[in-house]
């Protein structure tokens, strides 16, 4: 089985004005996905991201530059790391996603599994 | 366990946020108002990202505690601005105060101090009603356009105009007391009595706004009534409380599975909310024992002799009829003519009803004169030719702007033929 990373893009609920209420609703949308994964038996473990701040620390002078997340084009507020056969699979996992109605998008990149050693060799 | 099962949290959120924001605004000040609502929304998104996999135990007290967090940095980030943090913040550490904060009796009494706030005569009336939802009862901004059927950039104006005269007129945030408290009653009851009403007569379709309208303006009424800081000596808080509640015993009968409005005459009456009607009728006893009669008292008594009533057609009418009159002494409006011209005609008074209709001044009805076109429709119909209540009912049609009443009109002249 590989792994691939599902990796959440777009802008944090605070910063699309939602609601206490509506938030309650997601996380339900959250636990739902989590819950059918479970279900599946499709293991699933990640994070979630503090998005306030960004630093990003680049080039050889190592400069430190720190942005607020709202600024960033295709922030990432999270990822999951999902066990799944193929791209194919993995992106019906991806369908559980609850906030692509907020304009959010999912990304979906394999894991390197090094222990297999690499390709062609 | 999941989130989405109704009643298991119902509204944790919505209702955390208020207490807390009310808690806040108590220590920080209402002019810090927007940057406590944001402290608090990311507060929020912090708790729907920790509970994703599964709900802690006992989420209340995770939230709370979340908060308090939240309020202690606060407190640091602020400590130095005023002269109150300070001492708190000298006298005793930082989660001593914030425990106190939030001991029961200071929330309950910070929200009362909010309710009072955002009904501040300063503020303009129809700002109100979105501070309120905003403020009180933690609606969005989307949330309060689809309620109140507003642009959201409308809403947005509003509360920012709100809270921007807040910050102007310096507007304090507490409970006014003696005769100033008196003064202020009344436009704190109109508010939430607006509220009510627009989740009663609400356009939208869906009846989950209708209800949660209704609904927040129950629990700020019930709110104001648990409050010992205030006594109803008129009884007009009393009586808005058991008019809300005879009311919302028939909001189920209203509209049908369609979302198209049921006339009284129409309702399925074994739908009426029975708990509801019994409520009303122990706070209706306790109102009238109090002072003078209000606006509330009166609509309340007419609500209640429309629930007394096993059929439409065993309508004590001229009961009503008394009311209405006596309401028109106290608070004349055209509203009220109108009303009375109704039930006028089902009482079979072609004179008085045609009376009422002819004193009603058309351009004081607004956008609401298709209801003055139906009433004369009404008249018509009982009284004169169906060629004439045809003629109004299409100038009714003509004027009426919300979807589901035009088709209730409608509905009206296909009966006619």
């Amino acid at each position: 089985m590989k792994k691939f990373m599902l990796i959440f893009l777009g802008p944090d609920y605070p910063d699309l004005g939602l609601s206490p209420e509506q938030m309650q609703e997601r996380m339900g949308k959250w636990q739902h996905w989590s819950e059918q994964m479970k279900a599946q038996r499709i293991e699933h473990d990640g994070k979630a991201l503090h998005t306030n701040t960004v630093r990003r620390v680049t080039g050889p002078d190592r400069t430190v530059t720190d942005q607020a997340g709202s600024e960033i084009k295709e922030l990432v507020g999270g990822y999951y790391i999902v066990s799944a056969k193929d791209y194919d699979a993995a992106t019906q996992i991806a369908q559980g996603f609850p906030d692509y109605d907020l304009g959010n998008t999912v990304e979906i990149r394999e894991v390197i599994d090094f222990s297999q050693g690499y390709p062609g060799t | 366990m999941s989130a989405d099962q109704p009643g298991l949290l119902d509204h944790l959120f919505r209702r955390s946020y208020a207490k807390y924001l009310a808690i806040l605004v108590k220590h920080f000040g209402p002019d810090k108002l927007e940057l406590l609502e944001d402290a608090l929304q990311d507060t929020f998104a912090h708790a729907t990202h920790a509970w994703r996999e599964q709900l802690p135990e006992r989420p209340e007290a995770w939230l709370t505690t979340a908060a308090k967090r939240r309020t202690i940095d606060l407190l640091r980030r602020y400590s130095a601005t005023t002269a109150r943090h300070k001492r708190a913040s000298t006298d005793q550490p930082l989660s001593a105060t914030v425990e106190q904060l939030f001991l029961a009796s200071e929330v309950a009494d910070a929200e009362l101090r909010m309710i009072f706030t955002v009904c501040h005569p300063s503020l303009k009336p129809q700002d109100q009603l979105a501070f309120a939802l905003r403020c009180v009862s933690g609606f969005s901004g989307s949330e309060i356009a689809s309620a109140l059927l507003l642009k959201p950039d409308t809403v947005k104006k509003r509360l920012t105009r709100a809270r921007a005269t807040i910050r102007k007129r310096n507007i304090r945030f507490e409970v006014p007391t003696g005769s100033t408290l008196a003064k202020r009653m009344p436009r704190v009851l109109e508010v939430l009595y607006l509220i009510f009403n627009e989740g009663f007569h609400s356009a939208s379709r869906e009846r989950v706004v209708r209800e949660e309208l209704c609904g927040e303006a129950m629990r700020m009424c019930q709110q104001l009534l648990q409050a010992t800081a205030i006594q109803d000596a008129t009884g007009a808080l009393t009586a808005l409380m058991a008019l809300m509640c005879f009311h919302a015993a028939r909001l189920a009968a209203k509209v049908d599975d369609d979302g198209q409005l049921i006339d009284l005459k129409h309702q399925d009456r074994s739908k009426w909310h029975l708990p509801l009607v019994f409520r009303g009728n122990a706070l209706m006893h306790e109102a009238v024992k109090r002072g003078s009669f209000s606006v509330y008292h009166y609509e309340a008594a007419i609500a209640a002799e429309h629930l007394r009533a096993e059929s439409f057609a065993a309508t004590d009418w001229t009961q009503i009829a008394g009311w209405y009159e006596r309401l028109r002494t106290i608070a004349p409006s055209p509203m009220t003519d109108l009303s009375l011209a109704i039930v006028y005609i089902q009482n079979g008074n072609p004179v008085k009803s045609r009376q009422l209709l002819e004193g009603v001044e058309l351009n004081a009805l607004a956008s609401r004169q298709y209801l003055y076109h139906g009433c004369w429709a009404e008249w018509h119909k009982a009284f004169g030719s169906s060629h004439d209540a045809r003629q109004c009912l299409e100038k009714s049609l003509h004027a009426v702007v919300n979807e589901q009443e035009r088709c209730y009109i409608q509905g009206k002249l296909d009966a006619l033929g």
